[in-house]
């Protein structure tokens, strides 16, 4: 028990029966703490039952499962390895990032501190409304319409920039097409307002009387952006960018439809109309994988899951930091 | 969020006529200068776009911002430059995205596209014939058994995080984070093998199941930031009348709360609405209407789209521009609803201070 | 209302509180006989508020709350750890500093909002609704708009309709947290007044800042002081005749004739 240093005889802290003593309490309290627990049941269930169907194929195929870079379901034994779409999955999430970052972080600059307030909300309402937009929708675009103007782009990209590696291909007649390139800027679609929304919240939070101040003493757009901006809110920032790639990387549908899927490694010719995504892999093989192989694609989940558990939790252990005001 | 209070940096405020001229020209001049160069010289337009308009913009504003500000104004212009450019190039993705699903989509709408199945079609025959009605009802179903289940308990669990003093708060909110990003893969494959290791066959139900864990954690969220809006000055009058936890949750805080946490549902409804590959690992397709969740194939309408989009026939694809058509309808009409309730809620809000 | 039960002689031992590991009331004394009104009265941060939020258990649900000592109601702890707070609150009612009447009710359902949360049947629902009303000193303005919603009311209203609200519950005792603090003097005024009525059936101590408010409706006064990151406590309590004009102590003195705080 705690001293009082102002009375030495230190008087005994009593125990409060907070707990509710009524019976309708006790029912209401313990039937939402099993509601809330169930959030770990869930996530341990998923964990278990997925590492249960893939525990196999872990045991055979080892460290090259995730390495390696053959999947041959027909061989005997058979090998499957991961390799080429964790990579292919983290590459498109990288681009998509490069790509939706600077229009995410516009667009909540715009929001907050250029548009007033009518446009404002409007803006605000028009990304909400490109979050919602279906994935299927986005791969039904992507691949019908968006598809030709991209590899368009692309082609210009090559023809000007080709000596540089990463927009390089090895034959331009292939046309472009089903490139991480154009995977990473659906991709970037998505992901755009998630960034938009952290940056928004953190940016509209920001010591109003700081940024007039700087303002005040002759400071510019752009160096209190660069000295009061950025500084205060490139953490959340960051959280924001990590949320976006957590959803990058476990995208299906929509990369599915634009991304030529290749076990040929490509490790960054972004306009080589080849390219990997685990998620797109798992609902590919899906249909024709036979028992052995569709433990394979259990224990791809497997790690998908793993590997966006990862990266959601820092991003929102930063995300929690960078936004105080949201703890209770 | 609140607009109110935004500072006024828009250096442009204060211009008096001849600044305003000023403005008017770099704003006016740049766009049609590329234009005309590309069309003459046939340039790329793509190119263009971002090697010459671009440049010539930043020069246009940039002159604005030295003959206002001086040295610093060329940084500022710059900023707004950019700033503008990248934001439009948002809206432009976003409005290709919605003007081609209306004007693809529209063609292949029509009544009977709403209200037919699709069992005698195949992929060649004419618009005329088939349509979604069996994969709005399945949608409907699906998402609805999904909603049954992961609403009453987002909303326990948002009571928890928002009513209990326990400590494991903390723990289970990074553990609802935790879970909203799942992929949705995932979430197909692990009911999967609760399928495989049931012996239970493939229904609306089972890709019911596959939407659960991804609407939970939504609800959960949304409805906590709306139980969180309602004063804690309540919820202590109600305690301060004698009244036990659960009666002040259901008599004042509910009610408090209740457009906040329609907003919850409709949310989660939008979240599932349009998945696809958790269904397609759990359900089996069906183009025939039908009307038991529980026993046999059923069809969603992201089901539908997934599947006539592998197909390159054209009236296949029509089929699946018309189906995105009614998917987005139903998105916007959900998201729609949900601003309306979360707007009639603010209002309240300040008439009540 | 026939049947008035009693008011409750309430009684603090030794009270001390903590908020986590930080000691902010210090071993406070106080009795407070039926039918009597105590004002409390100290600068801001003394620990007044925190003190009256423990003689209806409403201090516990702060997280991280701490108490020591006992406050008797009757003769009987409250505090006991068979004691329900439930049961406590019931016959200790509260008013607070900002009016919070439910914004989702009507003024009527309001007032019988007390009974229908602690699940009491409610008999003669239109007479309860009228004798509170009456009591709080707002039936006048409100009795031809019983359905209305109650946050159309002003803050004054609004603070005499929870006022009502608690006095439906035929409370013993009646604490009142500033209750006065956000309205305007004629309001003010008339809620001094229903004090003065409520004290011949109920007990009540109010919390307050304004010395002329104490003197007007107050028998008695405490007067809680805390000095730099020590525990508040009270410096002086007797009649509010002799804290006013013949205070023993000098901070007391200093304090009631406006010299700090």
């Amino acid at each position: 028990m705690s001293q009082t240093p102002v009375n030495p005889p230190a008087q005994e802290r009593r125990k409060l029966v907070i707990k509710p003593l009524s019976k309708g309490d006790k029912w209401f309290f313990r039937s939402t703490s099993i509601a809330a627990h169930f959030a770990f049941v869930l996530v341990a269930l998923i964990l278990g039952f997925l590492l249960w169907k893939s525990w196999p194929v872990i045991q055979g195929q080892g460290f090259d499962f995730v390495f390696g870079s053959t999947w041959d379901a027909d061989s005997d034994p058979m090998v499957l390895q991961l390799g080429p779409m964790l990579w292919g999955s983290l590459l498109i999430a990288i681009v998509g990032i490069i790509i939706a970052t600077p229009m995410a972080l516009s667009m909540a600059y715009l929001i907050v501190f250029m548009l007033p307030n009518r446009l404002a909300r409007i803006a605000t309402t028009l990304v909400d409304l490109l979050a919602a937009l279906p994935s299927v929708v986005l791969g039904l675009w992507g691949l019908l319409v968006f598809t030709p103007v991209a590899s368009h782009w692309a082609e210009v990209l090559n023809s000007y920039l080709g000596w540089i590696p990463i927009f390089g291909v090895a034959d331009a007649e292939n046309g472009f097409m089903r490139s991480p390139f154009i995977a990473g800027w659906i991709v970037a679609v998505m992901i755009v307002p998630i960034i938009t929304s952290v940056t928004r919240e953190i940016f509209s939070q920001l010591d109003r009387d700081l940024i007039n101040g700087a303002l005040a003493l002759g400071g510019s757009r752009l160096s209190t952006f660069r000295r009061v901006i950025m500084p205060t809110s490139s953490g959340g920032v960051i959280g924001g960018v990590l949320l976006g790639l957590g959803r990058a990387i476990g995208e299906t549908v929509a990369i599915f439809y634009v991304l030529n899927l290749s076990f040929d490694i490509n490790w960054g010719a972004l306009l080589e109309p080849q390219g990997g995504a685990v998620a797109s892999w798992i609902l590919a093989r899906f249909g024709e994988a036979n028992g052995a192989e569709k433990d394979g694609l259990m224990a791809a989940g497997l790690v998908l899951f793993v590997v966006t558990l990862i990266i959601n939790y820092i991003a929102n252990v930063i995300v929690n930091r960078a936004q105080p005001w949201r703890k209770n | 969020m609140s607009f109110s209070e935004r500072p006024t940096v828009q250096p442009w405020r204060k211009a008096n006529l001849k600044r305003r001229f000023e403005i008017l020209l770099a704003v006016a001049i740049p766009l049609p200068l590329t234009m005309l160069f590309a069309l003459l010289s046939n340039f790329d337009v793509n190119l263009a776009l971002i090697a010459v308009f671009l440049p010539l913009q930043l020069i246009a504003a940039g002159l604005v911002g030295v003959r206002a500000y001086g040295k610093r104004g060329i940084g500022d212009a710059a900023l707004v430059v950019i700033t503008i450019f990248f934001s439009t190039f948002v809206l432009v993705l976003l409005l290709s995205v919605l003007f081609s699903v209306i004007v693809e989509g529209g063609r292949a709408i029509s009544w009977q596209f709403f209200s037919q199945n699709n069992v005698y079609v195949s992929p060649t025959t004419s618009l005329e014939y088939g349509g979604v009605g069996h994969a709005i009802l399945g949608t409907l179903m699906v998402v609805g058994l999904t909603t049954l289940a992961a609403v009453p308990l987002g909303i326990a669990m948002a009571v928890y995080l928002t009513q209990s003093q326990s400590k494991t708060r903390n723990l289970v909110r990074t553990f609802t984070q935790a879970l909203s990003g799942l992929p949705s893969v995932v979430s197909g494959l692990f009911i999967l093998t609760i399928i495989e290791a049931t012996q239970m066959g493939r229904s609306g139900f089972t890709g019911a199941l596959a939407l659960f864990p991804l609407m939970l954690p939504t609800v959960a969220r949304v409805a906590e930031e709306a139980l969180r809006l309602v004063p804690v000055d309540l919820r202590y009058a109600a305690l301060a009348l004698g009244a036990p936890n659960y009666r002040a949750f259901f008599q004042v805080i509910l009610p408090a709360a209740k457009s906040g946490l329609m907003t919850a549902l409709l949310l989660g409804l939008a979240r599932v609405v349009g998945e696809t590959a958790p269904l397609i690992l759990t359900m089996n397709p069906s183009s025939a209407t039908s009307l038991n969740p529980f026993d046999g194939g059923m069809t969603t309408l992201p089901i539908y789209i997934y599947n006539y989009l592998a197909s390159s026939y054209q009236t296949s694809q029509a089929r699946a521009w018309g189906a995105a058509l009614v998917l987005l309808m139903l998105v916007g009409f959900l998201f729609g609803l949900a601003r309306i309730l979360s707007k009639s809620k603010t209002t309240k809000k300040k008439a009540s201070k | 209302m026939n049947s008035l039960s009693t008011a409750s002689t309430l009684s603090a031992e030794d009270i001390s509180v903590w908020f986590g590991e930080r000691q902010v009331l210090e071993k406070v004394n106080l009795t407070f006989p039926a039918n009597q009104v105590t004002a409390l009265i100290g600068p801001s941060g003394c620990g007044k508020s925190t003190f009256i939020r423990t003689l209806n258990r409403m201090h516990e649900l702060i997280p991280g709350a701490g108490l020591a000592g006992a406050v008797y109601l009757d003769g009987e702890d409250i505090y006991n750890e068979s004691t329900d707070a439930v049961t406590v609150r019931i016959k200790v009612g509260m008013v607070f500093q900002k009016p919070n009447p439910f914004p989702t009710m009507t003024i009527k359902d309001n007032i019988l909002s007390g009974l229908r949360l602690s699940g009491r049947k409610i008999e003669n629902a239109e007479e309860l609704v009228e004798t509170s009303l009456r009591r709080a000193s707002i039936w006048n303005e409100v009795k031809d708009r019983l359905n209305d919603q109650a946050i159309s009311l002003s803050g004054g209203q609004q603070q005499r309709l929870c006022i009502a609200r608690s006095l439906a519950m035929d409370p013993k005792v009646l604490l009142m947290d500033e209750p006065c603090s956000a309205l305007d003097p004629g309001s003010t005024r008339r809620i001094e007044e229903t004090i003065q009525e409520l004290s011949e059936t109920m007990t009540i101590v109010i919390v307050t800042h304004n010395m002329q408010q104490a003197q007007r409706v107050s028998d008695q006064t405490a007067f809680f002081l805390a000095d730099d990151n020590t525990p508040g406590g009270v410096v002086e309590f007797g009649s509010t005749e002799q804290v006013f004009n013949g205070p023993i102590d000098q901070r007391t003195n200093d304090y009631v004739n406006g010299h700090f705080g």
